[in-house]
C-alpha cells in the first residue's frame, strides 16, 4: 500500500499545487514540499518493510516482490495478481524488489533537494513547475515499480513529458532546442525498446501456448526461463531472437544511460536544464536506461548479454575515459558535471556487464551513488549559480574563505564522486571494477584509469574555484541595492543534508545497502551463471589454482596449525 | 582479550578526538582545539606501548598474530543454491567469482605493534608542537581535526587485516594529506600542490588498486591471513609464478607514489608548502613510510618474487641517489630535508628488496629511527621557520646558533644521526641496510641463505626458488646490480652527511643574519615546542643502539612476523661499517670547508660543474619533463575529444536526425498535384502488374 501511495500521491499533489495556486506562491511551495517529505517518509516506510529473506507463503518459495498491487486492465485479477481472463493480461501492478527499492526510495529522496533549490529560483508560474515536478517524481517512481510491461513503458515514456516542459519553459537561453532533441533523442531509442519488450511478450505466448498473453514482467522472466530450460524448441528459439530483442532493447536504454557514443545530447541538457530538473535528471532519469538493463536484458536475455559482452563493455570503457577527458576540457562548471556522469554511469554498466554476482552489485549501487553525487554537485551549483549567475569556471576563485559551509559539502561530495573510501563512491566503484576483473582483467584495468582521470578534474574544479585568491564575478544590481552574498542558508543546508547522510552511510556500512539487493541480484546471477560461455567459464577456474582457500578464514588458529 | 580491548582503544582515541575538534572547534573550543587532539594522541601511545609489551610477552611463534573484527563491511554471499524455477534444479552454476567478504577488522602482531608505537608517539609529539607553532592560526581546529582524522586513518591503516581495508586507509591518508598540504589554501601554490599530492598518489593507487584485484582473483580473498599465508603463497606459486611477480610489482607501484619514490616523487617536496608540523608527521615519519610498510607486510610474497625484489632495490637505490643529488643544491630548508625523506625512504627499499634478513629487518628498523630523527629535523626546521616570521630560504638568514641554541642543538643531533655516525641511531639502521646489499652483492650465496630461510618455513614447497636460475634485472644479474647498488648507497651516504650539515652550517653558523619578515623579535621557540624537540633527540640518539644490531631487540621482535628476519646469523660486516663511517665524516668535513668556514669554494664548484649544478637546482627537470609528457598531452587530448565531441560524434547524430528530413524531400517531386501526372502514375502501374501477372503465367 506504501508503494501505491508513493506513486499516486505526487500526482494528487500535482493537482494540489495547480489547484492552490491562485493563494500565492508561499502555498504552491508549502503544498510542494509537504507533499514530497509525506512521499519520502512513505519511501521509509517500504525500506523498512522490504524484508530480503521473505518468503512466500503458499509456495515455500522466497518472494523478492513485495508490497504488490494489482489492478486489471482487462479481465480481472485477484489480490495476488493471479489473472483470470478473458483477453490478455495487462495490468496496474507494482512491487518492489531488491533492484528497485534504492531507486525508488532515491528517486523520493532527490525530490527534497529538488523542490528546496527550486524555491526561490523557480518565481515565474511557479505553480505549473511544481506541479510538473510531481509529476516526474509520480513517473519516476512508477517505472521502477512497474511489474507489467505495458505499465513501465508507459511511465518510461511519461517521464519525459514533465522533464521536457521543464526545460523547454524554466531553462536557459536554449532551453527549446535542448528540450526537442532530448525529447526526440531518448523518444527516438524508446520506441526500439518497445519492440523489444513486445517481442519478449509475444515469443513467450510462442512458447507456452494455450495461456493468455501476459505481460507481467516477473512471470515473463520465470516464464521464459523455465520455458529456455525445459523445452528445446523454445531454447532454439530464444537463442534465435534474444540478440536481436536485446539490440532493441539496447537502443533505448543506452540512449538513456547514456553509453558511449549516445551521450551528445545530455550535456546539452543539463546545461539548459533548470537547477532542479538537472539534479532530476542526472540523480534518477539517467538510471532508468541502466535499470532497462538490469530489469529486463540481464535476466531475459542473459546469453545474447554474453554475446554482447565485449560491445558493452568496451563502450563503457571508452565512456569512461572519453567523459573524464571530455570533463578536464570543459570551462562550464554545469557542463563539466554533466560530462562526468557519462564517466560514472560507464562504470555503471562496467558493472552491470561484468555479468557477475559482485560487478552486478557494485553497478546497482553505483547508480544510486551517482543520483546522489551528482545530484548533490547539481544542486550546489544552481546555489552557485543563484548567487552569481554564471557558470564560468574561471570567474571563481577562492570561495572557500567566504562559503565554507558550501566548500564543505562541496568536498564531501567531490569526494564521494572520485570513489574515496569511507564515502558512498568507493563501495560501488570497487565492487563495479572487481566484478569486471573478475570477467576482464583488461577493460577493468583500463576503466581503473578513469579513477586517475576523475580526481584531476574533480579536484581541479575545486582547486580554481574553491581555492586560491578570492575572485567572484560581479553580481547583478546597481549602487547601493548591491545584494550581499552570504554563505548557504538552512534551506539549502536541508536540500544537501538528506544526501550528505546517505554518502556517508553507505560508504561506512554498505552491507546494509547490499543485503537488502542481493536476493534478488543473485537470481539474476544464477541466469546469467547457466548460460555462461565456456571460454569464460575456462578462465575462470584457472584463475583459481588453490581450491579449499577458504577453510579456517575466520580462525587464525587454524591456518597455524596446518 | 586485553589485545582485543587494546587494539579498538587505539583508533578510538583519535577519532573522538576528531570528532569533538570537528564538531566543537569552531565555536567552542578555538583556542583550545589541540586538546582533544593531543588527549588523544597520548592515549593512544600509551595503549600502544602497552599493545607492544602484550604482543611481546602473549603472541607466541604458533599465534603471531590476532585478528579482531570490528564489523562487518561489505559482503555477498555467493548464491545459496541455483534457484531453479519450478524446474528440476539444472547443474548448479560456479561462481561466477571468488568471494566477497570484506570486514574492517584489526591484525595485531609485532609489525604493527612497531608501527603503531613509532606511530602514536611521534603524533602526540607532534600535536604537542604543533599547538605552539600553529598559535594564532585563524582555522586552529580545522588543523587539529585533520591532523586527529590523518592519525586515526593512519592507526587503522596499520592495523588493517586484509588488502581492501589497508587500501581503503591508503586512500584516507592521502585524503588527510591533501587537506594538510593545502591547509593555507588561499596560497595558489599550497592548493596546487595538495592536489598534485592527491593525483601523484593516485597513480600509484592505480598500481595498488590493480594489485588487490590480482591478488582476490588470484587468492580468491583479500585477507592476510589468507594471502600472507606461506603455504597458500607457496600453493599459488607452484600454479603460477609470474603471477606472484605480477602482484608484486603492482603493489610496489602503489608503494612507490605513497613514498614518494622515483618516478613518482616529485610530489613529496612540493608537498613542504603545508605546516611544518604536518611536515613532520605525515611527510616524514608517518604516511610516506606506509609504502615501505606494505612491502613489508607482502614479504611472504615478495620473498618469491625474486625479479620484483630487483626492481624495489633499484628504484630504492636509484631514488637514494637521485634525491641526494637534487638536495645538494636545495636553498629552501624544508626541502632539503623533503629530498632527504625521499632519499632515506629509498634506503628502506634498497634494503627490504635485497630480500635478505638483515636487509629487512635493516628497513624496517632504518623506518623507525629515522621518523624519529627526521620529524626531529622538521620540526627544527619548523621552530626556525617560526623564529624567521615564515622564511624558510637558507640564503635569507644565518648565524642562529646563538639566537636558538635549543633548536641548533637538537638540530644537529638530529643531522648526525641522519648522517648516520657512531652511535647514533641512523648509523645502526643505515649500517645493517648496507651490510645487507654489501652481502646481496657476493651474489648466489646470499640467495640460497635467503631461501634457505624460506624454505624452513614455507615446508617443502618452496624448494623451487633454491634452483631457480638467478634473477636479472633489464638483462643485469642480481649480483652486479646489487655491487652497484652497493657503490651508489655509500657514495649516497657521502651525500647525506654532506647536504645534512651543509644545511646546519649555512643555517646555524657564520655571522648571525635575520630576515626582515621576522621583525625585531625574533627568539627561541617556546617550551611547548622545545619538548618535543629534545624528546626526539633523546630517541635520535638512543634509539638505535638500544634496539639495534647491539641488543637485538628489534630483529627479535620483528621475527615473530617476519620469521625469516630471525633466521639471519649476521656478525658485524667491519668493511661496511668503516665504509660508511669514512663516508659520513668525509661528508661533515667536506660540508665544513665549504660552508662551516668563510670560503669561496661553492661558487666555484657551482660554476665549475655547470649543467650539472644546474640540473641539480632544478630537480633534474623531471617536473617539466613530466609536464611535457603527460600533462600536456592529455589536456591536448581532453581539448581534442572536446572537439571531436561536438563536431564529429554530435554531427552524426545531427546527420542521422535529419534522415527522415531527405528521406521525405525524395519523393516530395511525384506529389505535384497535376491530375495528368497521376493518371499517368496510375495507367503505368497498372501496366506493370499486369505484364508482371502476364509474365507470371507464361
Amino acid at each position: 500500500m506504501a508503494l501505491f501511495l508513493m506513486v499516486a500521491l505526487p500526482g494528487v499533489g500535482a493537482l494540489l499545487v495547480l489547484a492552490v495556486s491562485r493563494f500565492g506562491l508561499a502555498q504552491v511551495r508549502r503544498v510542494a514540499i509537504t507533499n514530497v517529505l509525506i512521499t519520502f517518509a512513505l519511501s521509509l516506510v517500504v525500506v523498512a518493510s522490504y524484508d530480503p529473506s521473505a518468503v512466500d507463503r503458499t509456495s515455500g518459495r522466497p518472494q523478492l516482490t513485495q508490497m504488490e498491487t494489482h489492478i486489471a486492465w482487462l479481465g480481472s485479477v485477484d489480490k495476488d495478481g493471479h489473472f483470470s481472463g478473458p483477453g490478455p493480461d495487462i495490468q496496474f501492478a507494482l512491487g518492489v524488489d531488491g533492484i528497485s527499492l534504492w531507486l525508488i526510495a532515491l528517486s523520493a529522496l532527490l525530490m527534497i533537494p529538488a523542490v528546496l533549490v527550486s524555491w526561490e529560483a523557480v518565481q515565474d508560474r511557479a505553480a505549473s513547475f511544481y506541479a510538473l515536478m510531481l509529476l516526474l517524481e509520480s513517473g519516476l517512481i512508477g517505472v521502477f515499480a512497474a511489474q507489467d510491461i505495458i505499465l513501465f513503458y508507459i511511465f518510461f515514456e511519461f517521464t519525459l513529458i514533465p522533464l521536457f516542459f521543464m526545460v523547454g519553459i524554466w531553462g536557459g537561453h536554449e532551453r527549446r532546442y535542448a528540450a526537442r532533441r532530448f525529447f526526440i533523442y531518448t523518444l527516438a531509442g524508446s520506441v526500439l525498446t518497445f519492440l523489444g519488450l513486445l517481442a519478449i511478450v509475444l515469443s513467450y505466448s510462442w512458447m507456452a501456448p494455450g495461456q493468455a498473453v501476459t505481460f507481467s514482467i516477473p512471470t515473463l522472466t520465470e516464464g521464459i526461463s523455465q520455458q529456455v530450460q525445459t523445452n528445446p524448441d523454445a531454447a532454439r528459439y530464444w537463442a534465435a531472437v534474444s540478440p536481436w530483442i536485446f539490440l532493441a532493447l539496447f537502443a533505448g536504454f543506452a540512449i538513456k544511460v547514456p553509453l558511449f557514443p549516445f551521450h551528445t545530447w545530455l550535456p546539452l541538457a543539463h546545461v539548459e536544464a533548470p537547477t532542479a530538473g538537472s539534479v532530476l535528471l542526472a540523480g534518477v532519469l539517467l538510471k532508468i536506461g541502466s535499470y532497462g538493463f538490469l530489469r529486463f536484458a540481464l535476466p531475459l536475455v542473459p546469453a545474447a548479454c554474453w554475446g554482447h559482452f565485449h560491445i558493452v563493455s568496451v563502450l563503457a570503457v571508452i565512456g569512461i575515459v572519453y567523459g573524464a577527458l571530455l570533463a578536464l576540457a570543459q570551462d562550464d562548471i554545469k557542463k563539466l558535471v554533466a560530462y562526468s556522469s557519462v564517466s560514472h554511469m560507464g562504470f555503471c554498466l562496467l558493472g552491470l556487464f561484468a555479468l557477475n554476482g559482485p560487478g552486478i552489485t557494485g553497478g546497482l549501487l553505483q547508480m544510486v551513488n551517482h543520483g546522489l553525487s551528482t545530484g548533490a554537485l547539481f544542486a550546489m551549483v544552481g546555489m552557485l549559480y543563484e548567487r552569481y549567475h554564471t557558470r564560468d569556471i574561471e570567474a571563481y576563485g577562492g570561495l572557500a574563505r567566504k562559503f565554507p559551509i558550501l566548500a564543505f559539502c562541496l568536498g564531501i561530495v567531490a569526494f564521494s564522486s572520485i570513489g574515496l573510501p569511507g564515502l558512498n563512491g568507493f563501495p560501488g566503484e570497487v565492487l563495479s571494477i572487481m566484478g569486471m576483473f573478475a570477467s576482464n582483467k583488461l577493460y577493468a584495468t583500463i576503466a581503473l584509469t578513469g579513477i586517475i582521470l576523475g580526481a584531476w578534474y574533480t579536484l581541479w574544479l575545486v582547486q580554481r574555484t574553491f581555492f586560491g585568491r578570492l575572485r567572484e564575478p560581479a553580481v547583478e544590481g546597481h549602487g547601493h541595492d548591491h545584494p550581499v552574498v552570504t554563505d548557504l542558508n538552512s534551506r539549502e543546508i536541508a536540500a544537501l543534508a538528506p544526501i550528505l547522510i546517505l554518502i556517508f552511510w553507505i560508504g561506512l556500512y554498505p552491507e546494509f545497502f547490499t543485503s537488502r539487493m542481493q536476493p534478488s541480484i543473485d537470481k539474476i546471477v544464477s541466469k546469467l551463471a547457466r548460460v555462461r560461455p565456456a571460454a569464460v567459464a575456462v578462465e575462470q577456474t584457472s584463475t583459481v589454482p588453490v581450491t579449499g582457500l577458504n577453510v579456517g578464514r575466520n580462525s587464525p588458529a587454524v591456518v597455524a596449525n596446518e | 582479550m586485553a589485545i582485543e580491548w587494546l587494539a579498538k582503544l587505539i583508533p578510538l582515541f583519535p577519532l573522538l578526538a576528531c570528532l569533538i575538534t570537528l564538531v566543537f572547534g569552531a565555536r567552542y573550543l578555538r583556542e583550545k582545539s589541540h586538546y582533544p587532539v593531543v588527549f588523544g594522541c597520548g592515549l593512544s601511545a600509551l595503549c600502544s606501548l602497552i599493545l607492544a609489551f602484550t604482543v611481546a610477552s602473549n603472541q607466541t611463534a604458533e599465534e603471531p598474530f590476532q585478528t579482531v573484527t570490528v564489523y562487518q563491511w561489505l559482503a555477498l554471499d555467493p548464491v545459496a543454491e541455483p534457484l531453479a524455477e519450478g524446474a528440476a534444479p539444472s547443474s548448479a552454476a560456479p561462481a561466477l567469482t571468488p568471494p566477497v567478504n570484506f570486514s574492517i577488522s584489526l591484525r595485531v602482531d609485532s609489525l604493527s605493534a612497531i608501527m603503531l608505537s613509532m606511530l602514536t608517539f611521534v603524533a602526540t609529539l607532534v600535536a604537542i608542537y604543533a599547538s605552539g607553532y600553529m598559535h594564532g592560526d585563524r582555522s586552529y581546529w580545522r588543523f587539529f581535526t585533520c591532523v586527529a582524522l590523518f592519525v586515526f586513518s593512519m592507526i587503522m591503516l596499520v592495523l588493517s587485516a586484509s588488502f581492501l581495508q589497508l587500501y581503503m586507509f591508503w586512500e584516507a591518508v592521502g585524503l588527510c594529506s591533501y587537506m594538510l598540504i593545502g591547509f593555507w589554501y588561499e596560497k595558489p601554490e599550497a592548493a596546487a600542490a595538495g592536489k598534485k599530492a592527491f593525483l601523484v598518489n593516485r597513480i600509484g593507487d592505480f598500481g595498488f588498486a590493480t594489485g588487490v584485484f590480482l591478488i582476490w582473483v588470484t587468492f580468491g580473498s583479500l585477507e592476510f591471513q589468507q594471502v600472507l599465508n606461506p603455504e597458500v603463497v607457496a600453493a599459488v606459486f607452484r600454479a603460477k609464478p609470474e603471477m606472484i611477480t605480477w602482484i608484486c610489482v603492482c603493489l610496489f607501484t602503489g608503494a612507490v607514489g605513497k613514498s614518494a619514490q622515483f618516478p613518482l616523487h616529485v610530489w613529496l617536496p612540493d608537498a613542504m608548502e603545508g605546516p611544518t608540523p604536518v611536515s613532520a608527521l605525515i611527510h616524514a615519519a608517518t604516511m610516506v613510510t606506509a609504502g615501505v610498510y606494505l612491502v613489508a607486510r607482502c614479504t611472504p610474497l615478495f620473498i618469491l618474487a625474486p625479479e620484483a625484489r630487483l626492481l624495489v632495490s633499484f628504484v630504492g637505490g636509484v631514488t637514494a641517489l637521485l634525491a641526494a643529488l637534487i638536495a645538494l643544491t636545495q636553498t629552501d630548508l624544508k626541502r632539503v630535508l623533503a629530498y632527504s625523506t625521499v632519499s632515506q625512504l629509498g634506503y628502506m627499499f634498497l634494503g627490504l628488496g635485497t630480500g635478505l634478513a638483515s636487509g629487512i629487518a635493516g628497513g624496517m628498523f632504518h623506518l623507525v629511527t629515522h621518523a624519529f630523527f627526521k620529524a626531529l629535523l622538521f620540526l627544527g626546521a619548523g621552530s626556525v621557520m617560526h623564529a624567521m616570521g615564515g622564511v624558510i630560504d637558507m640564503r635569507e638568514f644565518s648565524g642562529l646558533r646563538r639566537l636558538m641554541p635549543q633548536t641548533y642543538r637538537t638540530f644537529l643531533i638530529g643531522s648526525l644521526a641522519l648522517a648516520g655516525l657512531v652511535p647514533l641511531s641512523g648509523f645502526w639502521s643505515k649500517d645493517t641496510i648496507l651490510s645487507a646489499v654489501h652481502e646481496a652483492s657476493h651474489g648466489p650465496a646470499a640467495h640460497a641463505g635467503a631461501a634457505h630461510a624460506d624454505s624452513e618455513h614455507s615446508a617443502e614447497a618452496a624448494a623451487e626458488p633454491n634452483v631457480a636460475p638467478e634473477p636479472k634485472l633489464l638483462g643485469v644479474s642480481a649480483t652486479s646490480l646489487y655491487t652497484l647498488l652497493f657503490w651508489m648507497a655509500s657514495f649516497t651516504s657521502l651525500l647525506t652527511a654532506f647536504y645534512t650539515f651543509r644545511a646546519v652550517f649555512l643555517t646555524f653558523w657564520g655571522e648571525e643574519k635575520i630576515p626582515h619578515a621576522a621583525g625585531h623579535h625574533a627568539h627561541e621557540s617556546p617550551p611547548v615546542m622545545c619538548i618535543p624537540l629534545w624528546i626526539l633527540a633523546i630517541g635520535a640518539i638512543f634509539l638505535g643502539g638500544l634496539l639495534g644490531h647491539p641488543t637485538g631487540i628489534f630483529d627479535g621482535f620483528l621475527a615473530r612476523t617476519i620469521p625469516m628476519v630471525g633466521e639471519g646469523h649476521h656478525g658485524t660486516d667491519w668493511y661496511v661499517v668503516i665504509l660508511s663511517t669514512v663516508c659520513a665524516v668525509t661528508g661533515i668535513s667536506v660540508a665544513y670547508f665549504m660552508y662551516g668556514l668563510p670560503s669561496k669554494l661553492p661558487e666555484q664548484i657551482a660554476t665549475a660543474a655547470g649543467p650539472l649544478y644546474r640540473a641539480s637546482c632544478n630537480k633534474f627537470y623531471l617536473d617539466e619533463i613530466y609536464r611535457v609528457l603527460f600533462v600536456l598531452p592529455i589536456l591536448a587530448l581532453a581539448s581534442l575529444s572536446r572537439l571531436l565531441d561536438w563536431s564529429l560524434i554530435d554531427g552524426l547524430v545531427t546527420g542521422v536526425g535529419k534522415l527522415p528530413g531527405v528521406a521525405g524531400r525524395l519523393p516530395r517531386p511525384i506529389q505535384n498535384g497535376l491530375v495528368q501526372f497521376y493518371a499517368l502514375a496510375m495507367m503505368l502501374g497498372l501496366a506493370v502488374l499486369l505484364w508482371v501477372l502476364v509474365i507470371k503465367q507464361g
